[in-house]
């Protein structure tokens, strides 16, 4: 596999305040990754100096073994940005073909249309449109070079669950032919049906970084909560292996451990006095806070 | 090349659609220069005497002057201000156009724009006016409005460095106007007071104005003077408005 997006020890500060805290990661060629992490995490910054808008105040930067700022390395990219830009006085089709001419090989105009669901719309000025078909105005010009990279920065803000879902698709549909992906939300769901790795963002720190299913497997917490005996303290839940958190509530006590199913049966063998005992498990998103939140603490 | 090529001249293209589709554009830049002519001719008197030559023939350089002024001025510096507003200007750095090409166009385009201004107010001078000129004089005069309208395109420039779109539009216009006025590009600044007279050689709004009337009023030597401060103004609008972006851009 080939690298087409390296960072190595990067850093970006603002004043004091540090929106990247020392990154390093890697991504492969032909790869559909997401960066997902709350608001103000370090994602856009992230994204802004692969793209070399920004300059990190440390450590080094390569998108395609080079300067993002090479004109070599522009030919190739294509980003949608998290502002919505459309410019004044030029109609829907006049923009596509606007930055189809800065392009070696672009893609063809109907076909940009088309992807971007604004066939109708070509006559129209594109300062006319609504929210949702600037973002997807947004998105066809991201494309208009046939880009070997496409970056998505919170592409799906301003889209009602339709057009969010319909989007979705297109951009899976484009994920052929070895192009790579980068795409920033902070929606798990998102990140999940799309990405084939998820590279959580937190704090300016990469807090977790794997395939979908091992992200859920990190951050899909269950809890198992019953009315406790008098013997029981903490220490004696705590020394049971699996136990991530312990959690009084008067009487009762909340677990959190990430496979329940051998914790229960931990639990039953040691005959602790338990009564009324409730599995639950949180979801997706409640898990993922969780995640975030945890390792936020941590450093 | 031949991609570079392409591209300007798509972008060239889409400036001038731009800016031809912009009402304002058209009413403050072509409409109101040739109103004003109308009106301020008729008042004073076609043939009065001013610099030499006919009232009829300077005010059509002063208003000439002062429509290529204030489409340059305007134009660029709202254009600027709102690409950057827009989040235009960040995308469009995304892509491989060179940022010269950019630039160029607009500024190629502003110069046609200034070119087909200067001819429409010329003939209206000319058929409607009957403005009677040297061919000699029809040309240089024209020539020296359109090269120093480029100046005023630095000044643009530089206004468009504000943030505030709205606020680029209010301040653009003040200082076109009060330069104008102060420039004597409304009434000559022989009518004003002794001070303003002395402000007045300093303005580049003035210096535009003078190397036409002296055209049109027959002296045929080049204004070195005009030149000077006029190329002088340039240095500094460039100088300042790259040191800005330069700032703005350093996060």
């Amino acid at each position: 596999m080939t690298a087409v997006i390296e960072l190595k020890q990067v850093n970006k500060a603002y004043g004091g305040k540090k929106a990247v805290d020392n990154v390093t990661l890697t991504i492969e060629k032909g790869s559909v990754v997401a960066l997902l992490g709350p608001n103000g995490a370090g994602k856009t910054t992230t994204v802004s100096m692969i793209l070399g808008l920004q300059q990190p105040t440390s450590g080094t930067v390569k998108l395609l073994g080079q300067d993002p700022r090479d004109m070599q390395v522009r030919q190739r990219i294509g980003a949608m940005l998290q502002e919505v830009s459309v410019v004044d006085g030029l109609k829907v089709g006049e923009t596509i073909e606007l930055f189809r001419s800065y392009y070696e090989r672009p893609l063809p105009l109907e076909r940009l249309l088309k992807i971007a669901n604004l066939t109708q719309e070509k006559d129209k000025m594109a300062v006319s449109l609504s929210g949702g078909q600037q973002r997807r105005l947004g998105f066809a010009l991201a494309l208009a070079g046939d880009p070997d990279i496409l970056f998505l920065d919170e592409p799906t803000v301003g889209m009602d669950v339709t057009s969010r879902q319909l989007f979705w698709e297109t951009v899976r549909a484009m994920a052929v032919g070895g192009r790579t992906i980068v795409l920033t939300t902070h929606y798990l769901e998102e990140a999940d049906s799309i990405a084939d790795r998820i590279i959580v963002v937190n704090q300016g720190k990469v807090a977790a970084d794997g395939t979908p299913s091992q992200i859920k497997a990190e951050t899909t917490g269950r809890i198992i909560s019953f009315t406790a005996g008098a013997a029981l303290t903490t220490e004696i839940l705590q020394a049971i292996p699996g136990v991530t958190g312990v959690e009084w509530n008067g009487g009762r006590v909340k677990l959190t451990s990430l496979d329940t199913d051998r914790l229960i049966a931990e639990l039953i063998r040691r005959q602790l006095p338990m009564r009324d005992i409730e599995i639950q498990s949180g979801g997706l998103e409640e898990a993922f806070r969780m995640l975030v939140e945890t390792k936020g603490a941590v450093s | 090349m031949n991609l570079t090529m392409r591209a300007l001249k798509a972008q060239l293209k889409a400036e001038l659609l731009r800016t031809i589709r912009n009402r304002r554009f058209v009413i403050f830049t072509i409409l109101m220069p040739a109103m004003f002519y109308f009106i301020f001719t008729g008042t004073v008197g076609d043939t009065t005497q001013v610099g030499g030559s006919d009232w009829k023939a300077y005010y059509l350089m002063s208003m000439t002057a002062y429509g290529v002024i204030g489409a340059s001025m305007t134009t660029m510096a709202v254009r600027f201000s709102r690409e950057r507003a827009q989040g235009w200007n960040k995308l469009v750095r995304l892509t491989p156009l060179p940022s010269y090409v950019q630039l160029l166009a607009k500024i190629f385009s502003q110069g046609a724009l200034n070119m087909g201004i200067i001819v429409f107010l010329f003939l209206l001078g000319a058929f409607v006016k009957d403005v009677e000129l040297s061919a000699a004089q029809w040309v240089e005069s024209g020539l020296w409005i359109w090269v120093g309208g480029f100046a005023f395109m630095s000044l643009g420039t530089l206004l468009g460095t504000i943030r505030n779109v709205e606020l680029v539009q209010v301040v653009s216009n003040l200082v076109y106007m009060a330069m104008s006025v102060a420039g004597g590009l409304w009434m000559p600044t022989t009518v004003m007071p002794d001070l303003m007279q002395t402000i007045s050689k300093f303005l580049p709004t003035y210096r535009l104005g003078q190397g036409a009337w002296d055209i049109v009023g027959g002296s045929g030597s080049i204004p070195w003077a005009s030149v000077g401060i006029l190329v002088a103004y340039v240095l500094v609008f460039m100088f300042i408005s790259t040191y800005i972006m330069k700032k703005q851009e350093a996060v």
